[in-house]
């Protein structure tokens, strides 16, 4: 019961937070403060931080990560939601998990996971997925 | 998954195109392997997608590799899917309609070549996605607005192109182009509007030039790649104010889309207003699962359950206002004066002053947030749209929307629908969401999508937009004088592309099930 109850929480607060429905245009005013909940890890950058994540990052991988995912997997967004299903507390967005090697990190990106589309390596070449593989995967090891 | 052939050509043939490919393009750009081909299938597939796999990819970046493409292609024969940047997800993504055509990517051909702050314009090309000119405007003339699509992945010429919409008055953004450069079916080059002048200054500030303004058959269609667009920009206004209504009763609909509609021909409603049912916002924030495990549609005591939890109503309308102090305190009371006596309580707009925080305005954010819907059901998932154009006519759209709802209910399947509200029409957006790696949900899927279709044309609505698994089955609908439309689209597509190399049969233009090979 605690635990529907924290679900239930958790997705009023959710909704608070973030956006609209699937043809909505944008996520309502973000805040810094995050839930506490069930099913959702904080949510720490708005989602024009999540659009500007790692503009200024003298590192190609993040620079790449920013342009090529942040904006589902950082923020309050899909990605992120999603795995925060799945992964432990706090490691929902990429840049904070620890388990993630570079090989993974490709294999997902070429083959898609669950929901998580397929990257062409016209979109993201092969040079440059393993820019973020390698960031990403020692981001993990700090 | 292995090797595929274009539509009637043997291995050698095909080999002696690539060959000629490569040359055009490096070898990096021509992509033909088995890896390659499966990051091409539409992740929203309805199954495994490879009823729609295409035979190679072709990655130009620059406008005359273009050129070379369609001219090669000419010669050996080969069709071509052009995409922008392929994330048209739920019509099918870069998916070719017809299996064995080669994509035709523009991803790479991304640069934004021009942004003029003062005339609130700009010119980019069809691999510049939602995200690339937020950035690029952010940075270098923040006192310009974009209007972005719910899923903003994708490219900002390729939505204006099969009329996607966005939630601000420049929301149609079909209507936003301003001048098209296209490589014409023979690979030659051709300029709409002003652009026709060699030299013209006004490319971006007039769309119609002298005679006959072409820029709408190269949308929905098959008769030129667009390779660079004008694409007008919002001012940033003085104030925005925005509030999302929720209207308890399902029959709510009628007068709520009444009144809102007339706002809009009015203009004091200057943007696409959104109006939803509880799952279209459940369903970017939970999954089925967590209201409801139980066989067939879900009831609507859950519906009613998530309402109550999520401060939700049976329809949820988004509205924003866009101007200066005077103009837009204004419309907050005249809306404030329309609804709150029919709702009992007071609305709370949300206020943004030029100068506070951006999030609180009404500008367009782009966002992906949107796709997390198509985890309703779990597994792999994937959504379809089903989106006639209705007239702006409370008691008809409420009418049609029940029967809609009622057919769910039968078949199974979760009613998710929203209503659009456009200059002079409704669309009633049926949403599908699906497991693509169930059969059975597939299967439901697909006679709910049929039924849709022939129910709708039967009552005179006709869809606005199609899934590359529909594209027939919807032009067919349009069919005044025995399909005169189809006949004029067909000659002329033969008429400018004899050889039928760009994207047979996209919405319904020579389809080779019609016999568009020999158009």
């Amino acid at each position: 019961m605690i635990r529907i109850l924290a679900f239930i929480l958790g997705l009023v607060l959710a909704l608070a937070l973030i956006a609209m429905p699937a043809d909505a245009q944008s996520p309502a005013a973000p805040q810094k403060t995050a839930p506490k909940s069930a099913n959702a890890t904080p949510i720490a950058t708005t989602a024009l931080g999540a659009i500007t994540y790692g503009a200024q990052s003298a590192n190609p991988g993040e620079k790449l990560f920013g342009q090529k995912c942040a904006f589902c997997h950082i923020g309050p967004s899909t990605g992120k939601f999603m795995l925060a299903r799945r992964v432990p507390k706090g490691q929902a967005e990429l840049p904070d998990r620890r388990d993630l090697t570079a090989d993974y990190v490709k294999a997902v990106v070429r083959n898609g996971l669950v929901n998580m589309p397929t990257f062409t390596r016209v979109e993201l070449t092969d040079r440059e997925l393993a820019q973020v593989a390698d960031w990403l995967a020692r981001k993990g090891r700090k | 998954m292995s090797i595929q052939l274009p539509h009637g050509m043997n291995a050698a043939a095909f080999d002696k195109a690539l060959a000629d490919f490569r040359r055009a393009l490096g070898d990096q750009w021509v992509l033909s392997g088995e890896e390659d081909r499966q990051t091409y299938i539409d992740p929203y597939a309805m199954g495994d997608g490879l009823d729609h796999d295409c035979s190679a990819i072709l990655a130009p970046s620059t406008v005359e590799e273009v050129q070379a493409i369609i001219r090669i292609a000419n010669q050996h024969k080969t069709p071509l899917w052009p995409v922008s940047r392929g994330k048209n997800l739920g019509y099918g993504a870069s998916s070719p309609k017809e299996k064995g055509d080669l994509i035709l990517d523009l991803s790479r051909m991304n640069r934004i070549l021009d942004v003029n702050e003062k005339q609130a314009s700009c010119l980019i090309e069809p691999g510049v996605g939602y995200f690339d000119l937020f950035r690029h405007l952010r940075q270098h003339a923040p006192s310009l607005w974009m209007s972005v699509p719910g899923n903003s992945w994708g490219s900002v010429i390729g939505n204006a192109l099969d009329r996607g919409i966005g939630y601000t008055p420049f929301g149609d953004h079909c209507e936003t182009l301003c001048g098209l450069e296209v490589v014409m079916p023979d690979g030659s080059l051709l300029r709409t509007g002003m652009g026709a002048m060699q030299g013209a200054k006004g490319w971006q500030s007039y769309k119609y030039g002298y005679g006959p303004g072409w820029d709408q058959m190269f949308m929905q269609s098959n008769l030129g790649v667009v390779v660079k667009a004008g694409v007008w920009l919002q001012p940033e206004p003085e104030m925005t104010a925005k509030i999302t209504l929720a209207l308890p009763r399902f029959d709510d609909a009628e007068w709520a889309l009444d009144i809102l509609c007339d706002l809009r021909r009015r203009d004091i409603i200057q943007h696409n207003i959104v109006f939803g049912s509880p799952v279209r916002a459940a369903s970017t924030m939970s999954q089925r699962a967590d209201w409801y495990d139980g066989p067939g549609a879900l009831p609507d005591s859950v519906s009613e359950k998530m309402m109550a939890k999520l401060g939700l109503g049976w329809w949820n309308a988004k509205i924003s206002l866009f101007g200066d102090e005077g103009s837009v305190m204004a419309q907050v009371a005249l809306i404030r004066r329309l609804f709150e006596p029919r709702l009992g309580s007071a609305l709370q707009f949300e206020i943004w002053k030029r100068g506070d925080p951006l999030e609180k305005s009404a500008t367009g954010i782009p966002t992906t947030m949107g796709l997390q819907s198509v985890n309703w059901y779990g597994g792999r998932g994937g959504h379809l749209s089903f989106a006639p154009v209705l007239p702006q006519d409370g008691a008809m759209a409420l009418a049609y929307a029940k029967k809609i709802k009622a057919y769910y209910e039968e078949v199974g399947q979760d009613y998710y629908a929203s209503f659009t509200i456009g200059r002079r029409h409704i669309n009633n957006v049926s949403l599908i969401l699906y497991n693509r790696d169930e059969p059975e949900a597939i299967a439901r899927v697909d006679k709910l999508y049929r039924h849709l279709l022939k129910e709708a044309a039967a009552s005179g609505f006709g869809e606005y937009r199609g899934h590359i698994s529909y594209m027939d089955e919807v032009a067919a609908t349009y069919d005044f004088a025995d399909g005169a439309l189809a006949r004029l689209n067909n000659r002329v597509k033969s008429a400018l592309d004899p050889n039928n190399i760009i994207a047979p049969g996209r919405n319904g233009i020579g389809s080779r099930a019609q016999g568009g090979d020999r158009p």
